[in-house]
């Protein structure tokens, strides 16, 4: 039981003198020395027990060694432990949930164990207000450290990314000007085949993020290439088919270098390190938005042909499979305007999804519901 | 996708309960034109010729209509049965139907009829290989015409899927054939030896992108690790598995950034390796730990990384383990995600009964979800369980990615593909008996507890399915168990155990 520390509101029994002792506890001066629980105490109680993992798995003796308060006795603590068990019953199943507001939870919760049985009705409003409340606060907790953790993901993929590009890069023969692009893949004889077939298309249209920040190795400075570059690959055949027919793998190559959209949490294209899924998609956009601007002097022309070797490599083409299988046709499709659009909308999906979602969530309702 | 109901049958799970309705169906066509003699449709096996004529093996039944109304791209001419029971399903298990305005319905039909198809001969394929009616021959007809119309890199997911089935069966038919079942088939590790590293890679990355699979997987094991460990300042991690060691990054974000308990707790993870030639994927067990310690030195996560070899039969020897006193120790057992290779049942029961021994504070295993199949369903019950097993998984990665068909295909031919080929070539062997369906219950029959999943835990979940696709569902099974599937169809379990906790 909580009681308060006003020496008001003591016992009957007790004489109205309350003794501090060296341990700091408190005692009774009656001849059976009683345990008082003041405050501290009791949260201290409540720490050892939450450290414990509940008042479920808490022993007397844990709790004594953790508490070490000197004076206390297991009698005292398998008492207080009962009460507070007893005390915590019927709020067991949402304490469980959440570690870090069960302290406050539990204290609350004592209170009100100890009124009266008449106020049992405004109790338990006040516990699923309570339980409401809480369960809103820990699902934003949630949100965010998801957030926090894909994050961290992405940052590992990332150096995996780098290191494997490295390895690979190391592996084949570059003869390309040195931009800092490490060859992936075989260009060999792609290349004249990759600049062939890029003539064949026209003037670099909107891309779209699918191209941005591929960012498997290479700086940001290609990043920016790579966007200015890829909206010249944007515009290509008018569906997906065109590339099947396209038959060999090179314009492939050049046209999906890009991440689709939850891309390489990079650093590289976007330069924050938000979820990758959610806003760097609409920062992309912009980004790109702006690099076409600076793509426009791109044209047929000499550098363009660089720049489609320097982007070949990207493409970690299999060398045993002919046939394309490598990351840069994967994001292929992304041709036309019309499906770009589309894909926008997709892209941003996401993030209007995200929106409604957190509000919905102080509203109580939400998509996900989250309450059952 | 949307596959044929027989008229008898009002509706049924998209995913699961096809195998009755075409059972019928197929055994009916097999046995038509295996029964030699008294039928119209005298299509004698025994002096078949490569070039087979296809009405008399189908009996003469739709695949003619349906050839042609693939060729003619819509199906308005077949008003048969077919048209009217799709067009009458209302399930919304369709594979199309997300996609796909109301207007071109008749595209639909057309690729649903031919996906049908497909299903149609694969079973009848599978049934040859190994039903009542063996006929290497016939199997072997019928994969050469599954070739014809379907391949690796088809524009539709049921053409890629029944590609890859086509693959699979014909590498048990080989192997059959020769009497032996090569390992390489068994197990999926050497297929991806043999691909190009630097497509492993990208396929990885797409497939993270593109579902959230691992994702779940990783995050749920965390989380749950997370909460055991609140008030632990040591922490030692037994990693089966350990691949890139993708899903400690996540973790250690979260140990270093935690508001409760002591703080940052000192991490350890000792990774099992196998001295046998598992798939390596892009680096070595060591290079793993190096890349790991270099994460963790970057966010200031005390750390240590360790290493300990199974046996050649990669028995797991507890004794192996440096165990420190103090410390929480926690099992963390990743199987079957889909870009892992498959390990053995002997294995991973070695390595999880040995861990009991340990008495680990958490034990957490995400593995497949797969349904169990009774005795008598055998192989085609399985083959086709497998089927819709994938298939949802097909579709739930073109959900995501409606447009980029040539990523889905590497993903496919990367993981999936071997995938397929090993689970056949498994069910083959062992005759559609499964060896172990399901860890979990097997962790729960040895005598682990179950261990709640926690409100953070299932919100999380929900949370990160949301951004995805809606087809992906999450439901709690039991306490201990969060599984991941794709509309009706279950995927993948993630589930934590524990020992009983001796006074702390």
């Amino acid at each position: 039981m909580f009681h308060a520390k006003k020496p008001s509101t003591m016992n009957s029994h007790d004489r109205p003198i309350c003794v501090q002792g060296d341990s700091g506890l408190v005692l009774t001066t009656d001849p059976k020395p009683r345990l008082r629980w003041t405050v501290e105490l009791h949260e201290r109680f409540v720490d050892a027990v939450t450290q414990l993992g509940g008042p479920d798995k808490a022993t007397p003796k844990t709790i004594m060694r953790v508490m070490g308060v000197k004076g206390l006795t297991l009698y005292h603590l398998k008492s207080h432990l009962q009460k507070f068990r007893l005390g915590k019953q019927p709020h067991k199943e949402f304490n469980d949930h959440s570690v870090k507001d069960s302290d406050r939870a539990t204290s609350l919760e004592l209170q009100r164990n100890s009124a009266s049985s008449s106020g049992m009705i405004g109790r338990n409003m006040n516990e699923m207000q309570v339980e409401v409340q809480r369960r809103l606060h820990e699902q934003l907790e949630v949100q965010r450290h998801l957030q926090l953790r894909i994050e961290a993901q992405g940052k590992y993929m990332q150096t995996i990314l780098e290191k494997a590009c490295q390895t690979l890069g190391g592996e084949e023969n570059m003869a390309l000007p040195a931009r800092t692009f490490k060859g992936i893949g075989n260009q060999g004889g792609l290349i004249p085949d990759i600049s062939a077939a890029f003539k064949e298309f026209g003037a670099p249209p909107l891309s779209f993020s699918s191209f941005q920040d591929l960012n498997i190795c290479g700086g940001q400075e290609q990043q920016l290439e790579l966007h200015a570059q890829s909206s010249g690959m944007g515009e290509r055949s008018s569906s997906f088919d065109g590339f099947m027919n396209l038959g060999n793998d090179s314009t492939d190559h050049n046209l999906s270098l890009g991440r689709k959209r939850p891309s390489p949490y990079s650093n590289g294209g976007n330069g924050n390190g938000k979820s990758p899924l959610m806003w760097s998609d609409d920062f992309r956009l912009q980004e790109i938005g702006g690099a076409t601007g600076g793509a426009s002097g791109l044209g047929p022309n000499n550098e363009d042909d660089h720049h489609i070797i320097q982007m070949a490599p990207l493409s970690m083409e299999s060398s045993c499979n002919p046939e394309l299988d490598s990351v840069s046709d994967i994001y292929e499709s992304k041709p036309i305007l019309r499906d770009e659009k589309k894909f926008d909308a997709k892209l941003e999906r996401p993030s209007l999804r995200r929106a409604p979602q957190i509000s919905s969530l102080s509203a109580q309702g939400g998509r996900n519901s989250v309450f059952g | 996708m949307a596959m044929m109901v027989d008229e008898t049958i009002p509706d049924f799970d998209c995913y699961g309960s096809l195998t009755t309705s075409i059972n019928t169906t197929t055994t009916t066509t097999t046995t038509t034109t295996t029964s030699s003699s008294e039928d119209d449709h005298s299509c004698t096996w025994n002096d078949w010729w490569p070039v087979v004529d296809w009405d008399d093996f189908t009996g003469g039944d739709n695949f003619q209509d349906l050839i042609e109304s693939m060729i003619q791209g819509n199906n308005s001419s077949s008003g048969n049965y077919l048209y009217n029971s799709i067009s009458s399903e209302d399930d919304s298990g369709g594979m199309m139907e997300e996609e796909y305005p109301e207007d071109s319905n008749n595209n639909n039909q057309s690729e649903d009829i031919n996906g049908l198809k497909l299903v149609h001969l694969l079973m009848a394929a599978a049934e040859a290989l190994t039903g009542v009616n063996k006929s290497r021959e016939l199997a072997r007809v019928i994969l050469v015409r599954l070739k014809d119309l379907a391949s690796p890199n088809g524009a539709t997911n049921m053409e890629r899927l029944a590609a890859h089935f086509t693959e699979a069966l014909q590498a048990l038919l080989d192997g059959a054939a020769s009497g032996t079942l090569h390992a390489k088939h068994m197990f999926s590790p050497n297929y991806k030896d043999e691909q190009h590293q630097g497509d492993v890679l990208a396929a990885f990355q797409l497939l993270q992108d593109m579902s959230p699979f691992v994702k779940f997987g990783h995050f749920t094991a965390n989380q749950a690790i997370l909460e055991s460990v609140a008030h632990d300042k040591r922490v030692h991690i037994v990693d089966y598995d350990i691949m890139e060691g993708i899903q400690w990054a996540s973790l250690m974000q979260a140990l270093v950034s935690r508001k409760y308990g002591p703080p940052t707790p000192h991490l350890r993870i000792t990774a099992l390796s196998r001295s046998g030639s598992g798939r390596r994927s892009f680096g070595t067990v060591q290079e793993t730990g190096r890349r790991l310690t270099a994460f963790a030195a970057s966010i200031g996560q005390p750390f240590s990384f360790h290493h300990c070899r199974l046996d050649s039969d990669e028995t797991f020897k507890p004794t192996n383990l440096k165990l420190v006193r103090g410390e929480a120790l926690i099992i963390n057992c990743m199987l079957h995600l889909l870009h892992f290779s498959y390990r053995a049942s002997n294995s991973v029961a070695s390595f999880l009964s040995g861990s009991k021994t340990l008495n680990p504070r958490l034990v957490t295993l995400v593995e497949e979800e797969v349904r169990p199949i009774g005795e008598e369903e055998g192989f085609v019950g399985r083959f086709m369980d497998t089927l819709h097993h994938y298939s949802a998984l097909y579709d739930s990665l073109e959900a995501g990615f409606p447009l980029q068909i040539r990523a889905r295909a590497l993903v496919e031919r990367v993981f999936l593909g071997p995938r397929i080929t090993g689970s056949l070539a498994r069910i083959y062997r062992t005759h559609g008996n499964d060896e172990i369906c399901s860890w979990g219950e097997w962790l729960g029959d040895v005598g682990f507890l179950e261990s709640n999943i926690s409100f953070a835990n299932h919100c999380q979940a929900k949370l990160l399915l949301g951004l995805f696709n809606d087809g992906y569902r999450v439901e709690e099974i039991g306490t201990n168990k969060l599984v991941l599937g794709w509309k009706s169809r279950r995927l993948l379990s993630a589930s934590i155990w524990t020992t009983t906790d001796t006074d702390l």
